[in-house]
C-alpha cells in the first residue's frame, strides 16, 4: 500500500494540476473544518458555506501558503475567519478581513494524532469535567447539559472552560514527557 | 477564545457524532475546477461608498483592486437569485470579456464601452468575477459570499 503524502507534497501536487492531490487534501483536512465551523456555532447550511469557503480561500492561495507543511493548521484557522465572518454578516463594516497569511496555533491540536490523545485523556479527567466535555462535545446545549449534570444552568459556561483549562494542562504535559 | 474552539472542533471530530455531509465534500473536490491558471487576485478595496454595505434596496457594493484594474460590483439579492450589475475601470481594451462565477454557474459577458456589465439570476452563495483580456494573465477578485 502507498505511504499517505504529507501535506507539503500534497499542496505543491495540487497546486500543479493534481486533482487527486487535492481530493486527499480534502479527504485529510475536509472533516477537521466541518468541526471547526460547527463549533463557532454555524447552522449546518452556514457551516457548508465557512468550508466552501475556505477551500476557494486555498484555490486562491496555493501558491503562496507561507508553511506548505502546516496547510492543515492554515484551512482551519481559515475556516474559522470565514465562520466568524458569516456570523458578524449583520455588522456594517465587516464583509472582509485579510486572508491569514500564518495559522493560529492552537490549530494544531486538530492534527490527527492530537485529537486521538486528547479523546483519551478527556476519558482520564475526574467528574464533573469528563461527562460535561463529552457532552459538549456531542453538541448538547448548555440547558441540557445543565440538565444531565444536575447542575446550574450559569455554571456550565464558567465549569466549561476549567475543565477545557485542565485537559489543555494534561496534554501539554503528556507532549512534555514525550 | 480562539484556543477553546479548536480544542472543541476536536473533541467533536473525535467523538463523530455530527459527521460532515457528503455534499460539503463533494463541493470542496468541486472547487478545484474553479482555480484559473496565471490568474492575478484582485483584493477587496475601499470605495467611495462604503464597501460591503447594504444599500436601502438590499443591494450590496464591492470594490477590487489588482493589477491597475478597478472592480466595482453592485449585487442584489432578490426572489432568492443574485443579480450583479458591474464596471471595470479603466476599460482593460478590445476583446476583454468577464466570467460572473458561482461554484455551479459561470456566466460569461462581455465588457460595454463604459466597461460595464451585467449578469442575473446566480444562485445564492460565493461569487467571484474574472477578466480575461488579450495579452495579459486574468484577474480574478476574492470570492465574496452573498447570501439574503
Amino acid at each position: 500500500m502507498q505511504e499517505p503524502r504529507d501535506p507539503a507534497e500534497l499542496l505543491k501536487a495540487a497546486a500543479d494540476d493534481d486533482q487527486t492531490a487535492w481530493d486527499e487534501l480534502e479527504s485529510r483536512f475536509g472533516p477537521r473544518m466541518w468541526a471547526v465551523a460547527r463549533v463557532c456555532g454555524l447552522t449546518e447550511a452556514d457551516a457548508a458555506d465557512a468550508v466552501q469557503g475556505a477551500w476557494l480561500r486555498l484555490l486562491e492561495h496555493l501558491h503562496d501558503i507561507r508553511e506548505p507543511s502546516g496547510v492543515g493548521a492554515w484551512l482551519a484557522t481559515t475556516t474559522r475567519r470565514e465562520a466568524l465572518l458569516i456570523l458578524r454578516k449583520e455588522l456594517p463594516r465587516a464583509p472582509f478581513f485579510d486572508v491569514a497569511l500564518d495559522s493560529d496555533p492552537a490549530a494544531a491540536v486538530l492534527e490527527a494524532d492530537s485529537s486521538r490523545i486528547l479523546w483519551r485523556t478527556v476519558s482520564t479527567l475526574h467528574e464533573p469535567c469528563r461527562t460535561l466535555l463529552q457532552l459538549v462535545a456531542t453538541d448538547l446545549g448548555y440547558q441540557q447539559v445543565a440538565l444531565r449534570l444536575g447542575v446550574p444552568l450559569g455554571s456550565v459556561g464558567p465549569t466549561r472552560t476549567r475543565c477545557l483549562e485542565k485537559l489543555r494542562t494534561l496534554i501539554s504535559l503528556q507532549e512534555t514527557v514525550q | 477564545m480562539i484556543n477553546d474552539e479548536y480544542f472543541l472542533a476536536a473533541l467533536r471530530l473525535a467523538a463523530g457524532n455530527d459527521p460532515m455531509p457528503g455534499h460539503v465534500s463533494a463541493a470542496a473536490r468541486d472547487a478545484y475546477g474553479l482555480r484559473v491558471p496565471q490568474a492575478v487576485t484582485a483584493a477587496p478595496a475601499e470605495s467611495a461608498t462604503p464597501h460591503g454595505v447594504r444599500g436601502i434596496d438590499g443591494c450590496q457594493l464591492v470594490r477590487f483592486v489588482a493589477a491597475g484594474l478597478t472592480f466595482d460590483l453592485e449585487v442584489t439579492v432578490g426572489d432568492g437569485l443574485i443579480d450583479v450589475a458591474g464596471q471595470i475601470v479603466p476599460h482593460p481594451g478590445e476583446g476583454t470579456h468577464v466570467d460572473v462565477r458561482t461554484p455551479h454557474l459561470t456566466l460569461t459577458r462581455r465588457l460595454a464601452r463604459t466597461g460595464q456589465f451585467a449578469a442575473t439570476g446566480l444562485p445564492p452563495g460565493w461569487l467571484s468575477v474574472v477578466c480575461h483580456r488579450p495579452g495579459h494573465p486574468p484577474v480574478q477578485t476574492r470570492w465574496v459570499r452573498i447570501r439574503p
